[in-house]
């Protein structure tokens, strides 16, 4: 991790939006001020950065169009070994097929190295790519974790309820039925 | 406003001018000379700082106790003399 304080006024004000973090202009009185919430910030890795490593968005380009075949097959299980190696940076984003254009979309940005680990974040991918090939999900012990952080109630939960209320909605209209005739028509 | 102090109502009356930036609310002698060593030695450089901000209040807060040593209150209250004098001047 490169130290912020080397960085020019303007990354720290990029580093800062991209955290999201609502600042006003990096200046002397502000600077640490800014510094200090963006090491917050790193070290809660509450916002996914993007690498400015070019060669790793070669390598993750490959390994999205890998990955959004087998989702739909296995999606918790490879998504659990994936995040095995990198538990809190990348939880929300991999769970989504569409994160992964907004992933790579940020390319030129130059963000910093946040992770020290980054070479091991590099490595990743083929990693990931060779546990995936054998689709051995190995030790998936966040799998479950997994297709809930992205979304509070999962999605077949949703589907399921909605196909419950319009069945109880069904059961309600008819048995107003025993009463009229259908009068839908018109 | 009840739970203001006579402090804070005596800054948020008026203009600030030249006002010592001890006439802030929260911030008394220690604080205030904290501030003065670091070159803030009138509110009207402070409220500058507030506004370089962006007038955030937490951002503003997190700042001053950084500054100054101010503790939670004092630079909540600070920040809401701040934010209501901004309110009715700027």
């Amino acid at each position: 991790m490169s130290s912020l304080r080397s960085r020019t006024a303007q990354e720290i004000s990029d580093l800062l939006d991209e955290y999201e973090i609502k600042h006003g202009p990096v200046v002397d009185s502000t600077r640490n001020l800014y510094e200090r919430k963006l090491k917050e910030a790193m070290a809660k890795g509450r916002k996914a950065k993007p690498s400015p490593d070019k060669t790793y968005y070669r390598e993750e380009e490959e390994v999205t169009y890998e990955y959004k075949t087998p989702v739909r097959s296995d999606g918790a299980g490879d998504s659990g070994s994936y995040m095995r190696s990198r538990p809190a940076w990348n939880e929300r984003e991999f769970e989504h097929e569409t994160s992964y254009s907004n992933y790579s979309r940020p390319k030129l940005e130059y963000g910093g190295q946040q992770f020290s680990d980054e070479p091991h974040m590099y490595d990743l991918p083929s990693t990931y790519k060779s546990s995936y090939l054998k689709t051995t999900p190995g030790p998936s012990k966040e799998a479950p974790k997994a297709p809930q952080s992205s979304r509070l109630v999962p999605l077949w939960v949703q589907f399921l309820f909605f196909v419950a209320v319009a069945v109880f909605l069904y059961l309600v209209f008819s048995s107003m039925e025993t009463n009229e005739p259908i009068k839908g028509i018109e | 406003m009840s739970t203001t102090s006579q402090k804070h109502r005596d800054f948020v009356g008026e203009p600030m001018g030249d006002k010592s930036v001890m006439a802030l609310s929260g911030i008394g002698e220690i604080l205030g000379k904290k501030l003065e060593q670091q070159g803030f030695d009138k509110a009207f450089v402070v409220l500058g700082q507030f506004l370089l901000l962006k007038k955030d209040s937490d951002m503003f807060t997190e700042w001053l106790k950084d500054a100054s040593g101010a503790n939670s209150r004092q630079a909540g209250s600070c920040a809401q003399c701040l934010r209501e004098w901004c309110d009715a001047f700027l």
